[in-house]
């Protein structure tokens, strides 16, 4: 392998950070008058990214072709379908913010570059062979969130959220990093495969606490429990378009490395993590709905449901099997789908004044005002809660079915009983929404490119998305084998 | 002598240091800017040692990312920090609680 | 394992020097003190001519300027980490190295731009 194959294998990185730099100096001299464009820009680039990675998204890439520079970069099947959300995820988010921030008069310039240096980051993220490439791409990702968090700089609360969010990051990459250093030390490398190779015997402590230090640096950036303390803070506090970003690329970027991590580099000390994943996973999904229970805010009742439904990717994870991989990614591609779909739809009610409507009190009655935003937000939140008619269903469906295979049964059964204490708060804002007296407080009309993208996420969650499950099995199967998992 | 241990006793007392200056601190953000820097330099320790323990470059080229990293960090700690201020009026702890959890 | 001893020399030398510095210093105050009349007032403790007095609090608090210059600062300073041991490896990583930086460097150079069109180097 020469440096231009090397070169093609990263054409994605390579066209999203050179038009990054270019419009960064786009939107210095022109300001932010052409804060739009820019946006569309970045969009049409995240597209063309879309393209670049399908080839090895639809064959399933594996095997040493696709390792770029002595196995530090992977643009195997696996990254290509975490990519895959990712970009549409920020061309989603791309798509929703110029409205919102115009009409708070905060459209700046700088949101669209940083929406795609965070996806760049979250790029490398799961496409890291190495621990330095992982820090690398987390540290891109998270420098670029920490400054989307307090964009609306005039806004205290925002301010809060992107404080709060920079100090449990910098913790978060604190302990994974000295995880990392002790991984490094007991290993002797820093490259997954060696790592793998050099864990094949029992494990050394320091090597034992390396692999727990990692996995629970990575545990905060996913939001499992116990390191979830700074997500309702931060989903509430940051403007709305940001926290659908948070909710949808990061997310899927960190979950997806957990997964590459632990079945590949940790792949062999399987015995070492399970026990941690499975606590994390129960943990998360029981504190994750009741958490819900009580809350007011529906930017902080989604950021319980993002807990909540950590928890049970981590069941699919805590399977440790190529089933059990797929199984994730199925899962990661629906929650996107429905966590856009629901941050849209509260996007898009504001009251009289143009404020934008998030408490719950405020959306009684919503099935009388706007019935179809009504509609689709109830059927975002029964999919949210897995209830059978939902596509949302199919996802946890698929992370049981590994978990029982894999002969964790009672992890299963304990799931599916956690989830039904879930499903009660969700049903609560279902019937607020259509049997409560109208609040009357929703008003106003809504964007195009708003309705476009709630319409495309409510076809997609509704029953109609079962359509969808053989070709979006196949290519997560595919991935997950190039995984080069070994059994 | 002063063997690799004595390196990993001194990271983690660091490291420890670092995480309780987060969590016990109850007066300034600025001081929790500093843990954070503490734990990083925690984390260098441990990579340079064993870099030079086990005479390989790589822990010592991490470092060097990790430094790098840690500047633009706290840049970006800092200017948060600045808004948070002028939007506020305060840097301290106790008051950055405008969203309860 | 670094033989402390041969920067024994060093120690001796910064040893003698602090005394003597601090010799320099008190010594001569020691000395006015017991051999001249110590008698202050309040006209022998202002300011000379050429001082003035303070007319703030020196804890005030800076300017929010500084800190804006001291985050540009960090940044670019410490890039330059990277400078050091790619100009002692030249030899080794060859064109391939020096274009990598090249374009690393290029890097900086647009973010160095976008700071000063956005005139974050200015003072007002």
């Amino acid at each position: 392998m020469d440096f231009g194959n090397y070169l093609a294998l990263i054409a994605p990185e390579l066209l999203i950070s050179i038009s990054g730099l270019v419009l960064l100096l786009v939107a210095a001299w022109v300001g932010d008058s052409a804060a739009r464009p820019i946006s569309i820009l970045a969009a049409l680039v995240l597209g063309v990214a879309c393209f670049m990675v399908g080839p090895a998204l639809f064959d399933g890439a594996s095997g040493p072709d696709t390792n770029a520079f002595a196995g530090q970069f992977r643009a195997d099947g696996f990254a290509a379908f975490a990519k895959m959300l990712i970009y549409l995820s920020g061309i989603a988010c791309l798509m929703i913010a110029p409205a919102f921030f115009e009409r708070l008069g905060a459209m700046r310039a700088e949101y669209p570059i940083l929406i795609l240096f965070s996806v760049l980051g979250t790029g490398i993220m799961v496409s890291s062979g190495n621990l330095i490439t992982l820090y690398i791409g987390l540290e891109l990702n998270s420098l670029a969130a920490y400054v989307l968090a307090s964009f609306l700089r005039n806004d205290g609360r925002s301010a809060e959220a992107g404080l709060k969010y920079f100090i449990l990051g910098a913790l978060a990459s604190g302990i994974l990093l000295y995880g990392m250093s002790l991984v490094y030390g007991f290993t002797g490398t820093t490259d997954f495969t060696l790592i793998r190779a050099a864990m094949t015997l029992e494990l050394s402590t320091g090597a034992l606490f390396g692999l727990i230090f990692v996995l629970a640096g990575l545990a905060f950036k996913i939001a499992a429990v116990p390191f979830h303390m700074w997500t309702p803070d931060v989903y509430e506090g940051a403007p709305t378009p940001v926290t659908t970003f948070f909710a949808s690329a990061p997310k899927v970027a960190a979950v997806a490395l957990t997964v590459r991590v632990s079945l590949d580099a940790f792949g062999l000390q399987a015995d070492a993590w399970r026990q941690i994943v499975i606590f994390a996973a129960l943990a998360s999904i029981v504190l994750g709905a009741l958490g819900a229970i009580g809350q007011d805010n529906l930017k902080r009742l989604l950021a319980y449901s993002s807990i909540n439904n950590v928890g049970f990717i981590l069941i699919g994870l805590a399977a440790g099997t190529p089933q059990g991989a797929s199984a994730v990614l199925v899962y990661l591609a629906i929650y996107v789908v429905m966590t856009i779909g629901s941050f849209v739809a509260i996007l898009m009610l504001r009251d009289a004044d143009g404020n934008y409507v998030e408490n719950i009190r405020d959306i009684a009655g919503l099935s009388r005002a706007k019935p179809l935003i009504a509609l689709i937000l109830a059927g975002m939140m029964l999919s949210l809660a897995g209830l059978p008619p939902m596509f949302g269903f199919w996802g946890k469906f698929v992370v049981f079915q590994a978990a029982v295979q894999a002969d964790l049964i009672l992890l299963a059964a304990l799931g599916i009983a956690a989830s039904v204490i879930g499903a009660f708060y969700y049903l609560k804002v279902v019937k607020v929404m259509f049997f409560d007296e109208p609040a009357g407080v929703v008003q106003g009309r809504s964007e195009t490119g708003h309705w476009v993208l709630l319409i495309g996420t409510a076809i997609i969650v509704s029953p109609l998305g079962y359509l969808l499950t053989i070709p979006l099995g196949l290519l997560a199967d595919r991935a997950a084998v190039s995984l080069s998992l070994l059994p | 002598m002063i063997g690799i241990e004595h390196f990993i006793v001194v990271s983690a007392i660091l490291f420890v240091l670092g995480v309780l200056g987060i969590f016990l601190n109850r007066k300034n953000i600025i001081v929790i800017l500093m843990a954070i820097e503490l734990i990083l330099l925690a984390v260098n320790i441990n990579l340079v040692a064993f870099s030079a323990f086990l005479g390989d470059l790589t822990g010592q080229i991490f470092a060097m990312f990790v430094l790098t990293v840690a500047a633009g960090e706290a840049a970006i700690g800092l200017a948060i920090l600045v808004i948070y201020f002028r939007s506020r009026g305060t840097i301290a702890v106790q008051d950055a609680n405008r969203m309860k959890g | 394992m670094v033989d402390l001893s041969q920067y024994l020399p060093i120690l001796i030398f910064l040893g003698i020097a602090l005394a003597l510095s601090c010799l320099f210093v008190f010594l001569p105050m020691g000395v006015s003190r017991l051999t001249g009349s110590h008698n202050p007032t309040a006209e022998k403790l202002s300011e000379y001519e050429c001082g003035f007095p303070a007319f703030e609090d020196p804890r005030s608090q800076f300017d929010v300027n500084f800190y804006l210059i001291a985050i540009l600062f960090i940044i670019f300073d410490l890039e330059a980490a990277f400078l050091f041991p790619w100009a002692v490896s030249l030899d080794l990583t060859g064109w391939p190295g020096w274009i990598t930086m090249m374009i690393f460097l290029f890097e900086l150079i647009v973010g160095f731009a976008y700071a000063w069109k956005k005139g974050a180097l200015e003072w007002e």
